[in-house]
């Protein structure tokens, strides 16, 4: 399992749309992905649970692979955070 | 006769559809276990259809759009979306689609409870697809709109944008809505379109019935149901009239705006929203004279940022082809409200904390989108244009900003048009009265004759009782005009006009005498101006403001301008 705590910088934070592109991301991946927030974990291949979560900008997110490819899901994943998800 | 809001010019007869969006009945059933699978089923079928439409009508649709729509279908997709529902079939027996109701509502109220604005508005898409998925489990008949009997009236709550992508203009005679303003979807489309429409009528979707005979005058918001023949008589000779006028202006189309004796100005368009620039070329406009960039924020439930600014930017610099675009920027506060930024009633709003005055004040928002201007200068021809400037402090101040946000972009390498115009709008008697040293400093005026009538005359533009008192013929408002002309000239700088007198033909011979360089109006007064221009004659127009600018009365200035006209 690895994981990586990042701060979401997107303004408007987790809203459909980088939650809609960060689902199809993580669900590219076979490793199962979590965003563990707020003390709470969601299941990051559902945009309905990233929605859901309600995560507003700077907050500090746990990012968390596990499964074959962890290393390279947990490498695309902070990198499209980093990317603000193209906004 | 019923009354709404005229938002599309024309006059349209026909027989009503109204596009439903009643409430439903839902029945609460227990139902025998044998019968769950095919209840589950009859669910799973229900969604897989309403995703295949969501799924063809994003085929139609591109860019943020298709983007937002594309995380509506993920949404439908999303096995988290149906648990609820599956649960209630499975566990509780309900009958398809009273799971759909609790199931979905489960998922619904997760996001009404969320304390953040734009997350609990979410909460509608869910209902969105919920009321989707129900209509197809009830079977409803859903209006062919893509195949509809000519001379169709559409009477709806609201078109949405899927509803007017599968809409076959050419059977439309005219639209009527319950909600809406002149610069909401249906309006834009149908003033694309020339369909007349009537928004703001209470009601219209219990008050019509399928297949109603009905007359509408677009531009008063009159609706006749069943019309007399009288009635009909009366519209049908304006509808006449307007095809004539219409006709009539075709020739306008290719011709340059220029006076007998050769005096060339520039006739363009006023904006609201990107949408609008369509109207725009298709009347002709030789750029825009004022795009609002209010549509950005109001229409947003987050503060609009400076990527989805320059896109939008960007898109109307491209479209109009090498054409000026002037970009006013943020004109809020006071009256315009936005809900994302709370900001103090005000005793005198008009007077208050709102345009420049607020944007100096909130140098995040104001840089954010003179950022998004900058960048989007680099694919056309763009202008900045500050409101409500009283003072030339407010002028070096914002230009100070502007040049820190070019640096800003010169050091992260992001290209800009550096030659940008900026200019500032002439709308306070105060920054007419310094417009000779203001045309120093910018390098053009438009002036916003509503507010600076209101504003010269002290008579609130929205105030009925003393509307009488607010008039564009006021001398002082003409002298006001004309030192605002006079201080640009004198520093060979232009001068242009982006309040509705610009767009009336009575004024036109005035403004032109005055010698105003640009006028801009609503697009559909485009051809009409042309027209008016071209047949006037430069030094007749010098002489008729000679004689205005000696009058002591409105009166007198409207009666010496009628009698202009009618000569």
């Amino acid at each position: 399992m690895k994981t990586e705590i990042i701060k979401l910088q997107n303004e408007t934070g987790l809203h459909a749309r980088p939650a809609s592109k960060l689902a199809k991301l993580a669900a590219t991946f076979k490793s199962n992905v979590k965003l563990n927030v707020n003390g709470k974990s969601v299941d990051a291949k559902s945009i309905l649970a990233i929605m859901s979560a309600g995560i507003k900008t700077n907050t500090q997110i746990e990012i968390q692979c596990d499964g074959e490819d962890e290393e390279e899901a947990l490498k695309e994943i902070v990198k499209a955070f980093n990317d603000n998800f193209d906004e | 006769m019923l009354k709404g809001k005229g938002v599309s010019r024309g006059i349209g007869f026909g027989n009503i559809i109204v596009l439903k969006t009643e409430e439903r009945n839902i029945e609460k059933k227990i139902m025998p276990a044998e019968k769950m699978e095919e209840e589950l089923k009859k669910f799973n079928d229900a969604l897989k259809s309403a995703i295949d439409e969501t799924e063809t009508q994003l085929q139609n649709i591109s860019g943020k759009e298709a983007e937002i729509m594309e995380a509506y279908l993920m949404i439908m997709k999303d096995p988290s979306l149906v648990v609820e529902t599956e649960n209630a079939i499975k566990n509780l027996n309900y009958n398809a689609e009273y799971a759909v109701e609790v199931g979905f509502n489960s998922v619904i109220q997760v996001f009404e409870n969320m304390d953040d604005e734009y997350m609990a508005s979410r909460a509608r898409d869910i209902l969105d697809i919920k009321n989707k998925i129900l209509g197809k489990l009830l079977n409803e008949e859903t209006a062919n709109i893509s195949n509809l009997e000519p001379n169709t009236i559409i009477v709806t709550k609201e078109l949405t944008t899927s509803e007017t992508a599968k809409l076959n203009f050419k059977n439309v005679s005219g639209i009527i809505t319950e909600i809406g303003g002149t610069n909401s979807h249906t309006s834009i489309m149908a003033r694309t379109h020339s369909i007349p429409a009537i928004t703001r009528v209470e009601n219209a979707t219990k008050i019509f019935r399928n297949g109603d005979s009905v007359a509408i005058d677009g531009m008063l918001g009159e609706i006749y149901l069943n019309p007399t023949e009288e009635e009909k008589q009366k519209l049908l000779v304006l509808k006449e009239q307007i095809q004539k006028e219409t006709n009539e202006l075709e020739q306008y189309r290719n011709m340059e705006s220029k006076t007998k004796d050769g005096f060339k100005v520039e006739l363009v368009a006023n904006i609201g929203v990107p949408a609008d620039v369509e109207l725009a070329l298709k009347n002709t406009a030789e750029g825009i004279g004022l795009l609002r960039s209010e549509f950005l924020y109001m229409d947003s439930e987050t503060m609009p940022t400076e990527e989805s600014q320059f896109d939008a930017y960007k898109k109307v610099a491209e479209s109009l082809n090498g054409k000026n675009v002037i970009i006013r920027t943020l004109d809020i506060g006071g009256d315009k409200e936005l809900k994302y930024l709370k900001l103090e009633k005000e005793a005198n709003p008009f007077l208050g904390y709102r345009a420049i005055r607020l944007c100096l004040d909130n140098l995040k928002i104001f840089k954010t989108q003179l950022r998004a201007i900058l960048r989007a200068s680099n694919f056309g021809k763009l202008s900045i244009m500050f409101p409500m400037i009283s003072s030339i402090e407010e002028l070096r101040d914002a230009k100070n900003i502007l040049e820190e946000c070019k640096r800003e972009l010169e050091s992260e390498n992001i290209p800009y048009d550096k030659n940008i115009k900026v200019g500032i709008m002439i709308e306070i008697p105060s920054a007419a009265l310094i417009s000779y040293k203001l045309a120093k400093e910018c390098d053009f005026f438009s002036i916003g004759t509503n507010d600076l009538i209101q504003y010269t005359v002290a008579v609130e533009r929205g105030n009925e009782k003393i509307s009488k008192l607010y008039s564009k013929f006021h001398p002082a408002v003409i002298k006001l005009i004309k030192e605002a002309i006079d201080g640009a000239h004198s520093q060979n700088k232009f001068c242009g006009m982006c309040g509705e007198a610009a767009g009336d033909e009575l004024y036109i011979p005035l403004l032109i005498g005055l010698g105003l360089d640009e006028f801009s109006m609503n697009s559909n007064n485009i051809l009409k101006a042309r027209k008016v221009v071209n047949n006037l004659c430069k030094k007749d127009c010098e002489q008729l403001s000679e004689r205005i600018l000696d009058m002591a009365s409105a009166e007198e200035v409207e009666n010496e301008l009628k009698k202009f006209v009618n000569n």
